[in-house]
């Protein structure tokens, strides 16, 4: 399992990785094992708000339909429209090119609640 | 000894189905809220065609729908379309923690269940087993078969998805009782009907044709049997016997 250093981690298994005021959000490689193979991904539409911990995308894998939180509050900037044609993305690559999206965020203190690879690596082998 | 799980007794019907689907999705969101696990058993009449939660609509022809008499709902859960009317549906709402370590694991919850599932059909004389992957792609259900499905020999039996929220998870799924006078082929587009028709019941199998009991009420008692004695649960409730 992989825990990039530079990433922070929800405890709901998304990753963050923070460049100023942007936040781009993943699922973790742990999340995506979980899942199985993800076969369809619905995402949040750009310029929507979301608030910390906030359902704002689902991912079906398995016949299975899984709620993906937003980490931090904020304002959608982005999304991977690759996904669309590529759910298996988020299976390959969790933290390269099956990132989810972009959000910019409203509150960056927000970021402290999250944790860093050594505790979210912590809960995982907890379970 | 843990919490008693309710039974959810809904076989004598009287529900439309969008009304099936939310009571399914109230039964998630009550157990994601503290209330007691839950399994609901139930019936679907009129006939009704279940699509998966991002199956596209053009999936379903609405004509032959209407001449059949079939109604249309979305299911919260994912999976491909699935025609209900001949079989008994299962509802299974349960916190993340009821499954164990590998909650967060889609395959391991679908596990927990099966267990149950295959204990109860037991019970009816009907050796199931978890599904292996493979079959047609498409928009049919039971054409194809994953590890969420029950098979009986390389025959699917039962098809079964899940949504999970909120530190909780919702899995329901179709048993095949009998098999209606039409199947899905006949009200989803993009399928060739004879040739697919025929693919379709070769790779499905029903109680009536293993020469299983098939009369609802008896099949549900003996899936609840089989959730106390494969989950190691007692029920608050009981199921009404067969009038």
């Amino acid at each position: 399992m992989n825990y990039p250093e530079q990433l922070r981690y929800s405890a709901e298994h998304e990753w963050v990785a923070v460049d100023g005021n942007r936040a781009r959000v993943g699922i973790t490689d742990y999340a995506q094992d979980a899942l199985g193979d993800v076969v369809y991904v619905q995402l949040p539409d750009v310029g929507a708000t979301v608030a910390a911990m906030e359902t704002c995308s689902e991912v079906e894998s398995t016949k299975s339909v899984s709620d993906v939180y937003a980490p931090v509050g904020g304002t959608i900037a982005e999304v991977n429209e690759a996904l669309g044609d590529a759910p298996e993305r988020l299976n390959q690559e969790p933290y390269g090119d099956g990132w989810m999206f972009v959000i910019e965020m409203s509150d960056p203190s927000e970021l402290d609640r999250l944790m860093d690879a050594t505790a979210y690596r912590q809960l995982v082998e907890e379970q | 000894m843990s919490d008693p799980w309710r039974l959810v007794d809904d076989l004598g019907g009287g529900l439309d189905a969008a009304e099936q689907m939310a009571a399914d999705v109230a039964l998630l969101d009550e157990v994601a809220a503290g209330a007691l696990p839950a399994l609901r058993l139930y019936r679907w009449s009129p006939p009704a065609l279940s699509l998966g939660r991002f199956q596209p609509d053009d999936d379903v022809d609405s004509v032959a729908c209407r001449h059949y008499g079939v109604e249309v709902v979305r299911r919260p859960t994912g999976g491909r379309a699935l025609l209900h009317g001949a079989d008994l549906t299962y509802a299974v709402a349960m916190p993340l923690t009821a499954v164990g370590p590998a909650r967060d694991s889609v395959d391991a919850r679908y596990r927990l269940v099966a267990g149950a599932l295959v204990a109860g059909l037991a019970e009816l004389g009907v050796d199931a087993a978890v599904a292996r992957t493979g079959g047609a792609p498409g928009p049919v259900c039971f054409a194809g078969q994953q590890g969420a499905d029950l098979r009986v020999g390389e025959r699917k039996l039962c098809g079964s998805a899940q949504l999970c929220r909120d530190g909780a998870v919702l899995q329901h799924g179709a048993i095949l009782l009998d098999r209606l006078e039409f199947d899905e082929t006949d009200v989803l587009r993009g399928t060739d009907p004879g040739v697919a028709r025929e693919r379709l019941r070769a790779a499905t199998v029903t109680l009536h044709e293993l020469g299983a009991p098939v009369a609802p009420r008896l099949v549900a008692g003996a899936l609840v049997r089989g959730f106390e004695r494969s989950l190691d649960v007692r029920f608050n409730s009981r199921l009404e016997v067969e009038g």
